[in-house]
Formats: structure tokens, sequence, C-alpha cells
């Protein structure tokens, strides 16, 4: 097969040399003017990008991971392949907006996007707004908003790499990622698959194991040994690019992303029911799908983008009765169609740019239970079918009147079905205090909008109609520097932020008997995000590096309070730490690189009057360390990447959720192979 | 230089590693719990959050006024577990039904100390018993009431409840069972304790859920914002207090005669039993919200009202004397829903 690919590209390659030349040269002066007009285009936005070194560490990791690790984000998790969502400075998950290749992917009707659900290894550029900045993305991030993009591949020719990984807990991982680059195009395919039975062995010390004497006196215990129940999962992943760069006509980009994910929801720790029998897991289908278009001239940049995004999810919690029948407990199925458009265009005038984006998105959305028994005692269907027209116009102006300063303003107005919010200015400052070290400050602020997913509106039972829009101001300044030498290269960054969310939406029983969202609290953050790495080059095979951060955030409910007797008011939010931190070091010597990973989060509470003395209030500080050894080895026709890693080096036993044991130490080893054509 | 950069080596990995360890987590403490005065106290059963785990029990002694918190892991240094449903006394023992961890655990009600449980169930509601080795335990999810052995802590059998997959509450009236079945359902079923099988059904609103036996003989239920007067001998419904346009009427209990009914309506309203009304005030008026629990003394007929707040955050009982003043206010658990009386 080989024998016959190469040769075929070869041919291609052939026919596209007489451009190539040009081609090159385009591209570079291409690069130099993005690279340009991204600065002035981020200009005092509080930004983190991770590149691909950062994103693929190992082959196991979700974006989750990646970014527990690299970010100042908080990811709430219970282990692998659990719902992992992200929050932002103390705000909610569905306060983090998420674009894929410029297509929003946050649910509908959820709102929050499950980072376990996207493969790191699937993006190639990730881009964290942080606070103000976000507007500049989407509306809604009212923490902040990521953006996610696949990249032109840069290697030339022909490219494969196939990495496997296997692991505790029967865990198997399979990446394989295939390019073509020629001079006016480019594909690539990447095809990822995970299995894992992940029925880890924890000590429960939630449960005892008694004994009795013969009076049946409790005469001793002992803690059960017990395995993970029903936390086995599968995934597979395929997602195709394809680019094609014309010589004056624009850059064209397509790609295809479908995922199948089945997840088994594990027991809790406290639960007692066997596990023979029992069926409680989650099955998605997610199908997103981009195009778009783009064109550099002079002094603009035109740029459209469609999308379409299909996801079916089935959750279903049933058990086997013994007599060939099951127990449907819940049967939920949500149905979602989307379609997005986005035009956007950027203009150049010596010291301004302007700059002017309109995006679309129309939703399908058909949401049901299939458990529920009528009143007759028979089956029957509760949900709801809704369609809703989401648009979102933004116009900014940034100027640049010495090459110290900067300034920047923008609005952004949004309808959602027949609403509309009120206007969302927002405003950028940057200033180079220093072009030794590039010491930079920036500053920013933001008005911003979020409005009710379709659940929050929709959902039987329990929608209400009549909710507003959740209503932020956020705030935040900081200060960059840094130096790159040839023996040392680093950069820091500092950052302030305040912000206030008001028409907070949360869920609360009612006098119906269900639950259903209202407009209640009221949520203060503030606190300060640092960044910084360094890498030291001492001698010819040695590169020693390392990167970290630390945030500290209160994030207090400042709402009314239900009663007089309500402790929950000026009280950290639940699920989110004070202090957090990560560190990364790594130490490189020839083809081996050895690296460590240190993760901390301080003290959780689960209940909003932040209650201490209780034993079920607190989750306590979490310490996490993972090294990583990883050795290449050049062949004549490949190279070979081994990779031995060990997480929860302490064995440690841990819960990061309330009753969700987490695996002690465990071990994974992965092989990629990179053939060499030549 | 290669000296200088394996100094340099050595000394960062030195650095890395000891960086942080040593989480908090493992066995719980236990504490030991003296017998209180005999015949006094109660307990407050709190849900917790649904997949939270988090669900405590609160001891309470009317007396002296004095609260004790999380008094099932502090005695036994394990969780009670996930949705604390319902609690019931039976001679010495206390059954505790854990409705999402599918247990019922069973205590000695002086000490708080485990003296077994009961498995094998799948979404237990309540348990009422028949006799010392009979009780029924109803469930959310399965077409059948469990049958079990209080004493020796075991199934023993099901009662088939065809089409009817959640039933909730139960009251007795000679040898017959009256259970509500609750979830997206109408019916109250009759069961024969004799011979453990359903021998008739009543239709009252959607979502039957509170139902107390006064001493008429007459069943009240809640179902559907509305109140049910049900005469247990004919099985006939006597009358309908229907739904108030302010509210919905839930949370049944009877005073210590069992001759005056309460109930939640925003606030806390009472009538005698064969009052032909329900009366336009309320008999002691609350913050208008969704109160949580609601309980009478069986005894002294004081009144404890559970308030859940925020819903995640320790909650607030009101007790209240039979003349409706304050009392006491405790705070409990997370989501107070149910008491069980010594």
């Amino acid at each position: 097969m080989r024998r016959f690919l190469i040769p075929a590209f070869m041919m291609l390659l052939s026919g596209f040399t007489t451009h190539a030349q040009d081609s090159v040269e385009v591209r570079q002066l291409d690069s130099i003017r993005i690279t340009a007009r991204a600065r002035l285009r981020d200009m005092g936005v509080q930004k983190t990008s991770l590149d691909s070194l950062e994103l693929r560490n190992d082959i196991t990791g979700s974006l989750a991971q990646v970014l527990t690790r690299t970010s100042t984000l908080f990811i709430k998790h219970y282990g692998r392949a659990t719902l992992s969502t992200a929050s932002f400075r103390g705000t909610s998950p569905s306060h983090t907006q998420v674009t894929w290749n410029g297509m929003k992917i946050n649910s509908p009707m959820l709102g929050m996007v499950d980072f376990s659900t996207i493969p790191s290894y699937f993006v190639d550029k990730a881009d964290l707004y942080h606070g103000p900045g976000s507007v500049t993305i989407s509306s809604g991030g009212l923490g902040g908003a990521i953006a996610l993009s696949s990249a032109i591949p840069q290697q030339d020719g022909i490219s494969l790499s196939f990495i496997q990984g296997a692991g505790s807990f029967l865990t198997f991982d399979e990446f394989l990622h295939f390019t073509v680059k020629k001079p006016t195009w480019s594909a690539s395919t990447r095809v990822y698959f995970v299995s894992s039975r992940n029925d880890y062995k924890y000590i429960n010390y939630r449960k005892k194991h008694f004994f009795y004497d013969d009076q049946g006196n409790v005469s001793g215990y002992e803690y059960p040994v017990e395995r993970n129940k029903n936390g086995s999962f599968m995934d597979f992943h395929v997602l195709q690019d394809f680019y094609l760069t014309g010589r004056s006509n624009g850059t064209w980009n397509i790609s295809a992303w479908y995922a199948r994910t089945d997840r088994g929801i594990p027991l809790l720790n406290v639960d007692y029911k066997e596990n023979a029998g029992v069926a409680n897991n989650q099955k998605d289908n997610t199908f997103r799908a981009t195009a778009g278009w783009r064109k550099i001239s002079g002094n603009s940049k035109l740029e459209v983008h469609t999308g379409y995004t299909y996801t079916d999810m089935l959750y279903q919690y049933d058990r086997d009765l013994g007599n060939g029948e099951r127990a449907i407990m819940v049967h939920s199925q949500s149905n979602v169609h989307s379609l997005s458009a986005d035009v956007e265009g950027e203009w150049y005038l010596k010291k301004w740019m302007f700059s002017a984006d309109i995006s679309l998105n129309q939703h399908f959305v058909t949401s049901t239970d299939k458990a529920v028994i009528s009143v007759e005692g028979e089956q029957s269907l509760l949900g709801y079918q809704q369609a809703r027209l989401e648009m979102s116009a933004f116009v900014a102006a940034r100027y640049r009147p010495t090459e110290r300063l900067g300034l920047s303003v923008s609005l952004r107005e949004d309808l959602y079905g027949k609403e509309l919010t009120p206007p969302i200015p927002s405003f950028f400052a940057e200033f180079l205090v220093s072009r030794k070290g590039q010491v930079t400050l920036k500053a920013s602020a933001a008005r911003n909008y979020r409005y009710p997913t379709l659940n929050d509106l929709y959902f039987m039972p329990g929608g209400n109609p009549l909710l507003k829009p959740e209503e932020g101001i956020s705030f935040d300044g900081g200060l960059s520097a840094q130096h790159q030498g040839r023996l040392f290269r680093w950069s820091g960054n500092v950052t302030g932020f305040y912000s206030r969310i008001s028409n907070w939406i949360a869920w609360l029983p009612t006098f119906k008997g269900f639950w259903s969202p209202v407009n209640v609290k009221q949520v203060k953050s503030y606190g300060i995000e640092c960044r910084g790495s360094l890498e030291i080059i001492p001698g010819h095979d040695w590169e020693i590096g390392g990167n970290g951060n630390f945030s500290w955030t209160r994030s207090l409910n400042l709402g009314d309070p239900v009663s007089w007797a309500d402790g929950a008011i000026g009280k950290q939010l639940v699920y989110i730490p004070e202090f957090s931190a990560a560190f990364t070091g790594r130490v490189s010597w020839k083809e081996w690189t050895f690296t460590y990973d240190w993760t901390y989060y301080s003290e959780r509470y689960t209940t909003s009057s932040n209650m201490t003395r209780t034993q079920l209030g607190v989750l306590g500080p979490y310490f996490m360390n993972d090294i990583a050894l990883e050795k290449s080895i050049r062949l004549n026709h490949a190279v070979l990447h081994v990779k031995a890693i060990v997480r929860n080096l302490f064995n440690e036993a841990y819960e990061t959720v309330l009753a969700r044991p987490m695996p002690g130490i465990n071990y994974t080893l992965s092989v990629g192979i990179v053939p060499l054509f030549r | 230089m290669k000296r200088f950069n394996l100094l340099i080596t050595a000394g960062l990995l030195l650095l890395m590693l000891p960086v942080g360890s040593c989480m908090k987590y493992g066995p719980s403490q236990t504490e030991t719990f003296l017998p209180g005065p005999a015949g006094e106290g109660m307990f407050i059963i709190n849900e917790g959050n649904f997949m939270y785990a988090n669900a405590s029990l609160t001891y309470y002694i009317p007396g002296s006024g004095k609260t004790e918190n999380e008094v099932f892991i502090r005695a036994n240094g394990i969780n009670l577990g996930d949705v604390a449903q319902s609690m019931s006394i039976y001679g010495d023992n206390g059954y505790i039904v854990v409705n999402n961890s599918g247990v019922i655990f069973v205590i000695d009600p002086d000490t708080f100390r485990l003296k077994g449980s009961i498995t094998g169930l799948i979404s237990p509601r309540y348990i009422h018993f028949i006799d010392a080795r009979k009780a029924y335990v109803t469930d959310l999810y399965q077409e059948k009431i469990t049958i079990v052995d209080p004493q020796a802590f075991r199934i023993s059998g099901h009662i088939p409840t065809p089409g009817h997959r959640s039933t909730e509450k139960m009251v007795q009236w000679e040898n017959y069972v009256f259970v509500t079945c609750w979830s997206y359902d109408n019916k109250i079923l009759v069961i024969d304790t004799a011979t453990d099988r359903i021998t008739d059904s009543l239709e009252v609103g959607h979502q039957p859920t509170d139902l107390v036996l006064d001493r008429n003989g007459k069943i009240w239920c809640a179902a559907a914002g509305n109140l049910y007067r049900i005469d247990a001998r004919s099985r006939n419904i006597e009358k309908i207090f229907p739904l108030r346009a302010d509210g919905a009427r839930t949370h049944l209990a009877l005073n210590a005669f069992s001759d005056t009914l309460y109930y939640l309506n925003k606030s806390l309203w009472r009538m005698a039993i064969n009052q032909a009304t329900t009366g336009n005030t309320p008999f002691i008026v609350l913050d208008d919200r969704p109160y949580y629990g609601l309980a009478v003394d069986p005894v002294s007929s004081d009144i404890y009202v559970a308030d859940a707040l925020d819903y995640v955050q320790p909650g607030k009982v009101y007790r209240f004397n039979p003349g409706g003043e304050p009392v006491d206010t405790l705070t409990t658990g997370i989501n107070p829903g149910s008491f069980c009386f010594k």
C-alpha cells in the first residue's frame, strides 16, 4: 500500500511545484501580517494560548486534563471520562463559552461543554480568553471563553504518526494522524479510540464490614476493598480537516468531526445496590462540521464560516428485574441540530483597526423522557421540542497612537428568540512600559450577558420561560513580561480581576413538587491569576524548563437571603477552591525527557454556608503528583517515542467530588511511531 | 560542564518531588453517645443532596433543647449515604431508609450504633411494620413492594404492584395497609396484610404523597394540591378540600390525639378532623416559601416545621408549641425532610 501511496503523492506534489515558490513567499508575508494584526486584535486582552506541545503531552489526556495542568481554570471532574466542566475566575461552567473553528459548541440545552469529550490531540491551538476578553469571541462568557481550532499541518509532504497507549484498569488508547501538505492544499485525518474497564480498586472508607459475635453484637469491622463500579467507557473520534490556499481567492478550510462516546456513570461509594444488572450510562453521538473561507488583502481581512452540529444524547438508568424484564428508571434522550453562520471583517487604517462580526445560530432541540409512566399506568413521553435563533453582532475599533500605547473599544448586541439583550460594551488598554523584558501593562472592562439555555426555559417539568438573562460586569488589569536569551527564556504574567454577576440562574424546588430555575443569586468574584515559565539551556544536549500557574479566587454569593436564617450570604460558592496552582517541570537530555506534574486545589466547600464543622461539608486540599519518562529512538525509517507515565505517584486515596473515590497509583505505557517518508 | 548540568538537574529534581502530597482523607473518627433520657428524643432525617452522599441524621432532645448533628457518621464512622428518605422505630431498633444508596440501616436509637443493614433494594422510600417479623418497604422504581424481616435484616418477599412503579407512604387501618403511588401516578393501593396482596385501589389527584390516619378511621391524603378525606372502612372519598388559588396543600401531620390535622400551604394551617372547610387564615404565618417537612410530636403535640433554606446548606427546624408560639429553632443537616419520634 505504501509503495503505491508514496509515488501517488509524489506525482501530486510534482504537479504543484510550479506554484510552490510564489506560495511560500505569499505565506511568509501573510504570516508576518497575521502576527502583527493578532497583536493589535488581542490588545489589552488577558489571553492564555496553549500550543500543540502543551496540548499533546500524552495520549491519555483529554482537554480537561490539559486545562487542569496548564491554566488557572478550575476543572471539576471525578476521574477520566466523567463530566468535566471548566470554570474561569470562580464562575459557573455555563459561563465558559467554547468555540471550535469559530463555531460555538456549548450545548444549547445545558449551556456548558464537557471537556472530557474533547481529545487534546484533536486540537492544534487553544486560546483562553479570561474575563472581559471573552466578549471579543462571543457573548455569554461571563467567566471567559475558549477558542479551539485546527491548524494547517506543519510538515511538508506526507506525514503519519500512530500512538498506542496501554494503561492500568485495562485502558487502551489509539491515535492515528495522517497529514498531507502541498503548496496549495493540505489535509489532515485523525482517528482516536479509547476503551477502559476503569474498575480500579480502592479502600472504601465510607462503608464498613462489621463482624458480629454469637449474641449479635458487633465484635469488629474492616473497610471493604471495592472496585469502581459501572465506570467503563469507550470513546471513538474521527476528525478530517482540509485546507485549500488559492493565490488570490483566499483560503478555504473544511473540518468534520464525529464523536461517539459510551460511558458508564460510576456508582457512589455509598451505594449498596449490586452492580449486576444495572445499566446507568450515557451515550452521545456528535457530529460537527465547519466550512470557512478567508481572504487577506493589503488592508483588510474577510472571513466567512458556516457550521452544523448534531448531537444525540441518551441517558438511561435501568435494572434487570431477574425475570427477563428491566425496570426503566430514567430514559432521557435529546436530539439537537444547530446551524451556524458567521461573517467577520477587519480593516486597517494606519494606526487604526476596525472590525465587525455578525453570527447566527439556529438550534432545533427535542428532549424526551420515555421512562415516565402516565396516570393511566402507561408509558408516556415527557419533554419539549423547541427551536431558537440566536444572533450576535460585534463591532470594534482599535487604536495604537504610539508604539507603546494601544486602546480598544467594542460593542456587541445579542438577539435570542424574540428577546434582545442590552448592549455589551467593552474597553481594552495596553501600555508597553519597557522594551527590555517586554514589560506590558494591560487593563480591560466589559459588561456581558448570558441568556437562559433551552432547558432553563422549556424543560418539562420546571422550565421557566420568564427567566431573565444573567448580567455581568467585569474588570481586570495586569502586568506581563518576558525575556528570550541564549541560556534563559522566561515569561511571567500577573493579573487581578473583579466581576459581579446578577440574575444568576439556579434551579430550586417549587410548591409544585419539581425543580424550576429562577434568577436568584448575585455573585461577586475577585482574585489574582499568575502564570510563568522558565527554560534553561545549560548545555548542548540539555534543556530544563518549567511552567506554572497560581490563582486566588474569591467567589462570593451576595444574593438576597432566602430568610433570616440563610447562612450563605457572603460565602464562597460551592466547589470553587480559593487557591489553585499547578507546576510542570521538564528536563531533557539528548533523546530523554523527564516530566513532573504537580497540581493543587485548596479545600472546596460542599455547602453554600461553607460549613466546616461538619464532616460532609468540606473536601480537603488536593495535591497530585504525576511523572513521566520519555525517550525518542531514531531508526532508519521511523522515529519511535516511548513514554512511561506514573499518575498519583504517592498512591493517595482521595475524592475530588463527594463520594467519588479516585484511582490510586496507576501507569500508562505509550509507544508512538512516526514513519520517515524519504 | 557535564558536572554542572548534572548538578542543576539533580537540584531541580529534588526541588520538584516533595512539592506536596498527603491529602486529608481516610477513616472517620467515631464517638460514643450515652443513652439519653428514656422516651424522649427525636430524629430529623436530612436528605442531603442527590448524588452528593451527604445525608445525615440529627438527634434532638425536646426537654433540654440539645441538638446533635451527624450522629450516624459520628457514631459509626461511615456515611449515612445518598438521600436519606425516612426513619421508623420498631421495638428497640431504628430503621433508616436511604433511598439512593439502596439500603436500610438498623441502629440502636439510644447510641446510634449500627446493628445491621438490609440490602438488595433498589430505591427504597418508607418502611411500615406489620409485626415483629414482617415490614413493607415502598420503592420509587419498582413495580412491587418489598417485604422484609426486620429482625433478620433480610428480604422475605414481594407484593407486586402492576402498573404502579412508584409506591410511597403507608398507613394501616385494621388489617389493611393503604399506599400512595406517587411519581406520575394517582392511586392509593389497599393491601391485605394477611395475604400480602393488593385487594383494592382508589383514585385521587395526581402525585399523591402524604397519608395519615385520624382517630375516626379516616385517611387524609395530599394530592395535586388538594386534601382528600377517605373513609378507611368503605374506601370511599368522603370529602375533597380543593386546592387554593395561592398554593398547594402538602405535608400532613396529626396531633397527639389524632383529632387535629396540620398541613403546609406556604404557611402552617390546621383544622379539626371533622371540620367542613379548611378556614381562611393560617394557624402560623410563615415566610412565603416552600418548606421541606412537617411533624407533630405524638406526645406533646409540639409542631416542627423544616426549612431547607437554599437546599445546599444546613437547614433549620422551627419548633412551636400546640398554641402556635415559637419554642426553639434548630440547625440540622442539609434538606431536613422527615422526622422520627422515639
